[in-house]
């Protein structure tokens, strides 16, 4: 997957972000001061680099510049406009305003590292192969035919893998709207996603709270 | 209607009216003079005919018995006709000679004036010869008149040129003494359209360019407290926009951390790093909240005033900080000679404990840490890394941190030293702070009262 740069004073935040990426399958290096980040890009080649504005030594907005043609996504506690404007503006990707959900982290970074076509698109695992562009499923090297539900159901896990996602937000990812109180339909997707792939020991019932791919 | 114009139009009539008024009294004066004057020479003049003719009539007499007095007053009046003067002589009521036309009635030694066929007259009439006869003389006196009239048309003429002038000057000099007024009106307009960088012109030691200097000096007060207010509010803002910041790094670690619990499959080394650092960050967000309710609180309410012992109260913060001195390595000295201030112990403990705990802080191994009292002034002094003048000026700000990355390492909120300066401040005392770049800090804390 992804090598991605993540440069936070704030030591609990930088870990909380390189733990939850490295769960997603991106290998992570850490920076604590902007003059370190501005080293580690220049010895360094990364896909994607996440940057606090706040920061001793060099600020975000200096690295960015330093950064070139590296994708970069903005964290910081500045929620205003004008300074999403003022990041966005420098040459960020995208911007993720401090508290931010796992998720949404996950998801952005995903999303920056298709744009930028930095990651192939494709997942293997065992003996499962998923083509993302193509939409099709292997399995040992013979195609599984999913339904286009089904499909979206298996991004999502895959994008989001070892991370538990609720019900809710299954309905809400594949299905594009919440629907309410009728989680019994994702029930019933992982059921057959589990039996069409023999995804029994990976696709896992997390108590209390959904369902979550281990990798 | 403004102010120079009821002026204006108020002593324009006022003017006018003693004007004239002046005017028509001198000229019914005048007129009075002159009518006094001819009076007095048609009196004469009669006076001289009357006697004249009784000269010639007792020469008359004297002359011969066929001498006809009439024949004598024909030759008087048709004599004095040409003159303007008309007579007429009466015998018994019965009229001898007369010049007049109409018939009429003119009290005895009189003097009446008349009008015929619209001329002036003066009337006088008198007994002549010892009373033989009537005698009425007349004059015609329409120079009079004329002289009259022509004195009102001069009277007048002047009366207006000089109203005319005076209408003019006043009007400018009116409206050229109303100007500062109306520079004050537009400034005040300006001031109302929220333009407050007008000054007023102060010409001049008059009432106008009085008002002028207190205006611009009124002015002056309230953009020196609008700026104030300005700074103040951007002061607020800013402390609102750190606050926020300050608040959402703990919440994102917090958060953060109890999602990655919740959701991912976790190994047990990391379940404890993640529990750790909910509860290192709770911590974090409850001191910052401690401190902003102390700060808060000590804003709020005066301080209790009794005795405290500096020297004791330092000693007593360097015997609690010990533990932490010994273990960073850093030595810490006591010199304090008994000073006793006013103020509340527990806050003063609190302010000195985070001055000295920052001083240690601010050491390297083997370091020391000084702390004296004498007469009033606390000083704390280290040798530690020492901050640059930028810094120094920031230092009680909330939120501010010279080494940001260090201070949160050590769970620190960025509020100290702002709890410190509004303990002091609460207790009248003066804060000050100096400091050179790697040789050290001094802080020096000095009671007023």
């Amino acid at each position: 997957m992804a090598k991605i740069l993540i440069v936070e004073d704030e030591k609990s935040i930088n870990n909380l972000i390189k733990l939850n990426l490295e769960l997603v399958g991106h290998t992570c290096l850490q920076a604590f001061d902007g003059n370190t980040a501005l080293e580690l890009t220049a010895n360094g080649r990364f896909d994607l680099a996440i940057l606090d504005v706040m920061l001793p030594g060099a600020s975000g907005f200096d690295i960015i510049g330093a950064l070139k043609d590296i994708p970069a996504i903005f964290v910081t506690a500045k929620g205003g406009l004008e300074d999403r404007l003022r990041g966005l503006r420098a040459g960020a990707d995208d911007y993720i305003v401090k508290p931010f959900e796992i998720l949404e982290l996950v998801a952005r970074v995903d999303a920056v590292l298709r744009r930028t076509k930095a990651v192939s698109d494709s997942f293997e695992f065992d003996d499962i192969r998923v083509d993302f562009d193509c939409k099709r499923v292997y399995k040992s090297g013979e195609e599984i035919m999913l339904k286009p539900k089904e499909f979206d159901l298996l991004e999502a896990l895959i994008r989001n893998r070892n991370l538990a996602l609720t019900r809710e937000k299954l309905l809400n990812i594949v299905w594009d709207f919440a629907y309410e109180g009728d989680s019994r339909t994702v029930d019933v997707h992982i059921q057959k996603l589990r039996k069409k792939l023999s995804l029994e020991d990976r696709l896992k019932t997390v108590y209390k709270t959904g369902y979550r791919l281990e990798v | 209607m403004r102010f120079w114009q009821k002026t204006y139009i108020f002593t324009l009539i006022l003017f006018l009216l003693c004007l004239n008024g002046g005017i028509m009294s001198l000229a019914a004066y005048t007129y009075r003079q002159s009518v006094t004057a001819t009076e007095a020479t048609v009196t004469a003049e009669q006076y001289y005919i009357a006697r004249s003719f009784e000269r010639d009539h007792i020469d008359l007499l004297s002359a011969g018995e066929n001498a006809s007095p009439t024949l004598l007053m024909e030759t008087y009046g048709n004599h004095y006709k040409g003159k303007g003067i008309f007579l007429s002589f009466e015998k018994d009521g019965k009229t001898l000679y007369s010049d007049f036309t109409d018939s009429f009635s003119v009290k005895d030694d009189t003097l009446t004036h008349k009008k015929l066929d619209g001329k002036r007259y003066v009337f006088i009439s008198s007994s002549l010869c010892d009373g033989r006869y009537r005698f009425v003389f007349a004059k015609n006196v329409e120079q009079l008149d004329k002289e009259f009239y022509s004195l009102i048309a001069v009277y007048s003429l002047t009366a207006l040129a000089v109203s005319a002038f005076l209408a003019v000057c006043l009007f400018f000099i009116l409206k050229r003494l109303s100007v500062p007024l109306d520079k004050l009106r537009s400034a005040t307009q300006k001031i109302e359209k929220g333009d407050f960088s007008v000054t007023v012109e102060e010409k001049g030691r008059d009432e106008f360019s009085l008002l002028a200097k207190s205006f611009n000096s009124m002015l002056h007060k309230i953009n020196e407290q609008m700026v104030a207010l300005e700074a103040d509010a951007e002061k607020k803002q800013m402390l609102v926009d750190n606050m926020a910041h300050e608040l959402r790094t703990p919440l994102t670690s917090i958060q953060g951390y109890a999602e990655y619990l919740e959701k991912a499959a976790v190994t047990e080394e990391n379940r404890i790093l993640a529990a750790k650092y909910i509860v290192s960050e709770s911590v974090r967000l409850k001191k910052i909240s401690d401190i902003l309710l102390d700060t808060a609180y000590i804003r709020g309410n005066t301080v209790t005033q009794t005795p405290v012992d500096l020297g004791k109260l330092l000693k007593d913060t360097a015997d609690r900080l010990q533990p932490k001195a010994q273990k960073c390595g850093v030595e810490l000295l006591t010199a304090c000679d008994e000073s006793i201030v006013m103020g509340d112990a527990t806050l003063l403990s609190m302010l000195f404990y985070n001055l000295a705990d920052n001083a240690v802080k601010a050491c390297n191994e083997g370091g020391t840490v000084k702390l004296t009292c004498a007469d009033n002034k606390a000083v704390i002094s280290d040798n530690g890394k020492g901050m640059t003048e930028e810094q120094l000026l920031h230092i009680t700000e909330p939120f501010y941190r010279t080494d940001r990355s260090r201070s949160r390492a050590e769970g620190g909120a960025g509020l100290g030293l702002a709890l410190c300066k509004q303990i002091a401040l609460s207790h009248n005392a003066d804060i000050s702070f100096s400091s050179r770049m790697g040789e050290g800090t001094e802080i020096t804390v000095t009671f007023t009262t």
